[in-house]
């Protein structure tokens, strides 16, 4: 079982890091959050410190558990601080280089106690674990965005971790509150695949003039209980970030048909419209 | 709008078809659910056909009501493994011809797909239209093709669980408890697989398969396994997941 007095960590304060960060501090456990500069570490901080403010004025958390959570996350810009922790969750920025550099360095500093997880959606555990000398404890935690309201966590079990690991990193879930569902390795592990069609058939029907995008919004809405349609969830997520994904998962595939990425929507990423971000997308969107 | 006494026939056996013959009670639809055509009266206006898929029956079925029929009566049929104009070419007056494509239960559904064939009249569309709008249900045009749209993308979704539970991916549950809670889906993929039932989920993606070519619909080894073996789901108490008989959904 997970103790809370065990530490984790937190490599990278952006969207994904920060929110991970502030769950596990939520939860009651001390968390050290690191960035490359003091600066990245500042804007997430000061993220978590608005989210924070918003759930006491709203009367979720009081003053003092506020407080309390901020005094769980220490911050830092040396790898070297992670040493003794129980758990680091590495979420940098998408780069295979980048996370391989950041997993050999921190498998030289960590014991073989700490857990060693990668947040990544798109690249193999395997891979990522390879450049360790202890692969049998890295392990992938995918969060889903924003990682404070989304309850899901993927367990990623690369070729070489160990039930252990596994068994660890799922009570750790468990106890900052997460639900987890295992998985092995393999391309967009679970979610990323398994949703795949609900974007891509919904564009291969519109690419046929099956029905149009407010329609096929309409029918999966009230005939199939979606809570969004496929349109305005692609808009939502960014045309962009939804295309790479498809894209990432066709690949990895190795250009199996049924992941292929529709035209349609490259033609919208490349024409810069990505959806509520840019204000066009799939709908138009009133200026902010 | 309310449809005449005697108005609509239901043809079939299925959970979809006693479904049908109970909402249509509840509007105040004299309707008759009839799992052969042997009562069936030859001035129905409407007929609803609701078999999935199997080409044979469902191809005898059609060339038996569209014989047995007045010339006015209109035809409306499940259109989930064949687009609504092969359909109707069963029939010498493919005109009549309305394509539905929907799942079990109707409950869950508000909004119910139509497709008219390259040959259908308005007018059986209009009528098709109107039985399901005095069920309380509104309706929606679509192009034709196999499973239409909801019941498409979601046999697509199921396939690809499927596939992933098949090859060792995850454990059933925990696939299903992660796009519920990952991307918000009102079930897990394989336990509403298993509600609609399997042989559905089959039908449309054979019938996506043979329309288009297209090797993406190609279905799971797993699910024409389970289909085979006579797993259907819920109904049979096994499909992906076993069922106790107190488990079962009514």
């Amino acid at each position: 079982m997970a103790n809370k007095t065990e530490k984790l960590g937190v490599i990278g304060a952006g969207t994904m890091g920060a929110g991970i960060a502030q769950v596990a501090a939520q939860a009651g456990f001390e968390t050290l959050l690191y960035d490359i500069k003091q600066e990245f570490i500042d804007t997430g901080l000061g993220r978590i410190g608005s989210f924070l403010k918003g759930s006491r004025e709203r009367g979720k958390i009081s003053a003092e558990e506020e407080k309390q959570i901020l005094d769980r996350l220490p911050s830092t810009t040396r790898l070297e601080d992670f040493a003794g922790t129980a758990l680091v969750i590495e979420a940098a920025p998408e780069r295979l280089d980048l996370k391989r550099d950041i997993f050999k360095q921190l498998d030289a500093i960590c014991g073989p106690e700490t857990l060693l997880a990668t947040n990544t959606s798109s690249f193999s555990v395997t891979a990522i674990a390879a450049s360790a000398q202890r692969p049998e404890r890295v392990l992938g935690l995918h969060f889903f965005n924003p990682p404070p309201l989304m309850a899901l966590v993927e367990v990623i079990q690369g070729d070489r971790t160990t039930d252990a690991t596994m068994e660890r990193a799922t009570a750790l879930m468990r106890a900052i509150g997460k639900t987890p569902a295992r998985a092995k390795d393999t391309p967009g592990f679970i979610v990323n695949r398994i949703a795949r069609p609900f974007y891509n058939e919904s564009l291969r029907i519109l690419g046929d003039g099956g029905a149009a995008v407010e329609t096929i919004d309409r029918i999966m809405k009230e005939a199939g209980n979606f809570r969004m349609g496929p349109f305005e969830l692609m808009d939502l997520i960014g045309n962009d970030i939804n295309f790479a994904a498809t894209e990432s998962l066709y690949h990895s595939f190795f250009e199996d048909s049924r992941l292929r990425p529709s035209p349609i929507q490259q033609r919208m990423v490349m024409g810069g419209n990505l959806g509520r971000k840019t204000g066009r997308g799939f709908y138009v969107y009133a200026k902010k | 709008m309310s449809m005449p006494k005697n108005s609509v026939a239901i043809i079939g056996d299925n959970r979809l078809a006693h479904d049908l013959a109970g909402l249509c009670r509840d509007k105040g639809i004299e309707a008759a659910l009839l799992p052969q055509l042997s009562n069936l009266a030859p001035a129905t206006p409407l007929v609803v056909e609701t078999c999935a898929g199997g080409q044979d029956r469902k191809q005898s079925l059609l060339q038996m009501l569209d014989d047995f029929l007045s010339h006015d009566s209109v035809i409306l049929t499940s259109c989930l493994g064949y687009g609504t104009t092969h359909l109707a070419s069963w029939a010498s007056r493919p005109e009549r011809v309305v394509g539905f494509a929907t799942f079990y239960p109707l409950k869950d559904r508000k909004l119910i797909e139509l497709a008219a064939g390259l040959r259908g009249a308005e007018s059986a569309m209009s009528a098709a239209e109107q039985f399901f709008q005095s069920l309380g249900k509104e309706t929606v045009r679509v192009k034709d093709s196999a499973g239409l749209t909801f019941p498409r993308i979601v046999s697509l979704i199921v396939n690809e669980a499927a596939r992933s539970l098949e090859e060792g991916v995850a454990a059933a549950e925990e696939i299903d408890v992660a796009l519920r809670l990952g991307v918000n889906y009102p079930q897990g993929p394989l336990r509403w697989g298993d509600q609609i039932g399997l042989d559905e989920i089959l039908a449309v993606l054979e019938g996506l398969s043979r329309e288009t070519g297209d090797d993406r619909y190609r279905p799971a080894p797993l699910l024409k396994k389970l289909v085979a073996a006579g797993f259907l789901g819920e109904t049979t108490g096994r499909g992906f997941y076993t069922y106790q008989e107190s488990q079962e959904r009514p």
